[in-house]
């Protein structure tokens, strides 16, 4: 047990060091990171970023508007800046974990196994790759398992106070990412499965506001909410980047899987099914799924993680606590459970061994750490850990290997030297500038012009012609133009290509800026 | 004169505040749900003649999670009036 709590307080540790390295770099660390603080910093202007990408500044976000909403009022008081939107993420991290432990203790009354649970969940290298971003997922996840616990315990005991709320911290998981529609299928199925008729009604009202709100937006934006999130999302599945992601999920996650499953078998032919579970295997499966699209990635498996923490952790604290129950007559284990006493005490003695194993083995499985700075590099020595992220990527854009997230680079003076060189080329223009990443820009003081990747969406969808944009590049209106992964549709690429030439790369977290100018 | 009960329809009875899923329910819908989209995922080939390339992976995949599906359903029909 010791060994285990060592393992996953480190990995709190190493967690909390990415975390705070992240909270004082003041650009992109993972692609897209600045768009979402363009959305944050346009609802503070009481402005939305569902807009008409045809016109100028071609700009549009496919994000639903919740996360960018909470972080507003950070705009007011301290500008422009990454550090609060990654400290929102960081902070849905540590409460997810919380209720994920909160749930185990309730279940098990084991302090350890609830402890573990909520580390296992901050221990998932997942968790670590999109904790501490200014991205939206995580506060998602946190959302979705407030509302997962809240219902769970609610519902059989017809709270209606507490079911109201729950649903309601279901849709403003719903808007906050789009991915907790699979969220809101297992708990409607779980609901209709409990029983129909309050199911029923109750999904009727989640519903109705649910679509009120959708409705609200999509008029107040005149439609483009409609275009921008939804039908700009509609895309292909691509089999090969599932089946890896699913892989890397395995991998990383098995013991507590294996443990997961154990739970929901129990579920499924004994007892009966809880939400905990239903929402464990929709999760898993649909998130899998979802990570095959275009932009999708590992951090689709989060939430089916935070499931998996609290199956785990009910499965290990009830069999170390001696809590499992059996009916006698079950016709497919009467025989089996006639002896049960004699059968279990012998398993129980074997899990007593054997969980805090599967603990350790998680903790090894997800462990990654820095290999310099202090502590981490005379760890690193004592234990002769070599680095394995290999140099050029770390985030889920990237795959080196077909669905492996390279995470945890820890950015350095160099890399924020870097980010201000390209912010000083920037300020030196005075043409405008068309950078694919946002915070070079925003430091700069200058607009913001265009978000390649929803630009992408929409060209992909057939929502997207850029005449007027392919105008200005065919001109050469834009002093600059700084490109890193190249995420803009095909046609802007070529007029970037036939009118542009690189005149000087600028290495930032291990990735090279192309930096553009007219060609002469 | 005997007192008459009026029937009970099935909706009815589904939609009672009493009413919860059974093992068997669940069984049943699991065997359905597999059953057909299994069949459901063959037919694509049948019916889209002109599609080229056979069975493909995310096809293989879709078809073996059906099986699995049914497979479950079928296991969980003996299980009889315990609640799901």
């Amino acid at each position: 047990m010791l060994l285990a709590a060592v393992l996953l307080l480190f990995a709190l540790v190493v967690y909390i060091t990415y975390a705070v390295n992240l909270l004082n770099f003041p650009f992109d660390y993972d692609q897209g990171e600045g768009f979402e603080l363009v959305d944050t910093i346009l609802f503070s202007q009481w402005q939305t970023p569902y807009r008409n990408t045809e016109i100028y500044p071609f700009y549009a976000s496919n994000y639903p508007p919740l996360y960018h909403i909470l972080a507003a009022p950070f705009v007011w008081f301290f500008g422009d800046a990454y550090w609060y939107g990654r400290l929102l993420s960081f902070l849905s991290t540590l409460v997810t974990a919380a209720a994920i432990a909160y749930v185990v203790h309730r279940e098990t009354q084991h302090r350890w196994i609830a402890l573990f649970s909520g580390l296992a969940f901050l221990s998932s290298n997942t968790v670590y790759h999109i904790g501490a971003l200014f991205r939206q997922h995580i506060s998602m996840v946190m959302f979705e398992t407030l509302a997962i616990v809240l219902l769970a315990y609610a519902f059989p005991k017809q709270h209606k106070r507490h079911i109201a709320l729950g649903l309601l911290l279901l849709v403003a998981a719903g808007y906050t990412k789009q991915l907790a529609a699979i969220t809101a299928i297992a708990v409607m199925i779980w609901l209709l499965l409990r029983n129909p008729r309050r199911g029923f009604l109750w999904t009727i009202a989640f519903g109705v506001v649910g679509s009120a709100i959708f409705l609200l937006l999509n008029m107040a934006t005149n439609g483009e909410w409609w275009r921008q999130t939804i039908v700009a999302n509609v895309g292909g599945i691509n089999p090969l980047q599932v089946f890896d992601l699913f892989l890397l999920w395995l991998r990383l996650h098995g013991f507590l899987i294996v443990l997961a499953l154990l739970m929901v078998l129990y579920e499924f032919y004994i007892d009966r099914i809880s939400l905990f579970s239903l929402w464990f295997v929709t999760a898993a499966l649909l998130g899998g799924i979802g990570s095959g699209t275009w932009g999708g990635g590992d951090s689709y498996f989060a939430t089916s993680i935070a499931a998996m923490c609290i199956l785990s952790g009910i499965f290990a604290g009830r069999t170390l606590q001696q809590k499992w129950s059996f009916p006698q007559n079950h016709p497919f284990f009467r025989r089996i459970l006639q002896h049960r006493t004699r059968y279990i005490v012998s398993l129980q003695r074997v899990c007593w061994v054997v969980i805090p194993i599967l603990y350790i083995g998680y903790g090894i499985a997800t462990f990654k750490m820095p290999t310099y700075g202090i502590v981490f590099e005379q760890i690193a020595t004592v234990f002769n850990l070599q680095p394995n992220v290999r140099g050029n990527f770390y985030d889920s854009a990237t795959y080196a290997v077909p669905g492996y997230a390279n995470i945890g680079y820890l950015t350095t003076q160099a890399d924020i030297d870097a980010g201000y060189r390209i912010v000083e080329l920037i300020q030196n223009m005075d043409a405008p500038v068309l950078s694919e990443e946002a915070g070079f820009v925003l430091a700069a003081g200058r607009e913001v012009i265009t978000n390649p990747t929803q630009l992408l969406n929409l060209w992909r969808a057939g929502q997207f012609e850029g005449d007027a944009l392919i105008g200005m590049i065919e001109r050469r209106e834009f002093g600059l133009i700084i490109l890193r992964a190249q995420f803009y549709p095909t046609p802007i690429l070529e007029a970037i290509g036939q009118h542009y030439e690189r005149t000087e790369t600028i290495a930032m977290n291990h990735f090279e800026y192309l930096i553009l100018r007219p060609k002469q | 004169m005997m007192d008459e009960k009026p029937p009970v329809t099935f909706l009815r009875y589904i939609l009672s505040k009493e009413f919860t899923f059974t093992k068997r329910h669940l069984g049943i819908v699991l065997l359905l749900i597999g059953g057909l989209g299994f069949v459901g995922i063959l037919a694509i080939d049948v019916l889209n003649a002109g599609r080229e390339g056979g069975i493909g992976p995310a096809q293989t995949a879709a078809l073996g999670l059906m099986f699995l599906t049914a497979l479950v359903g079928l296991s969980l029909i003996p299980l009889g009036d315990m609640p799901a």
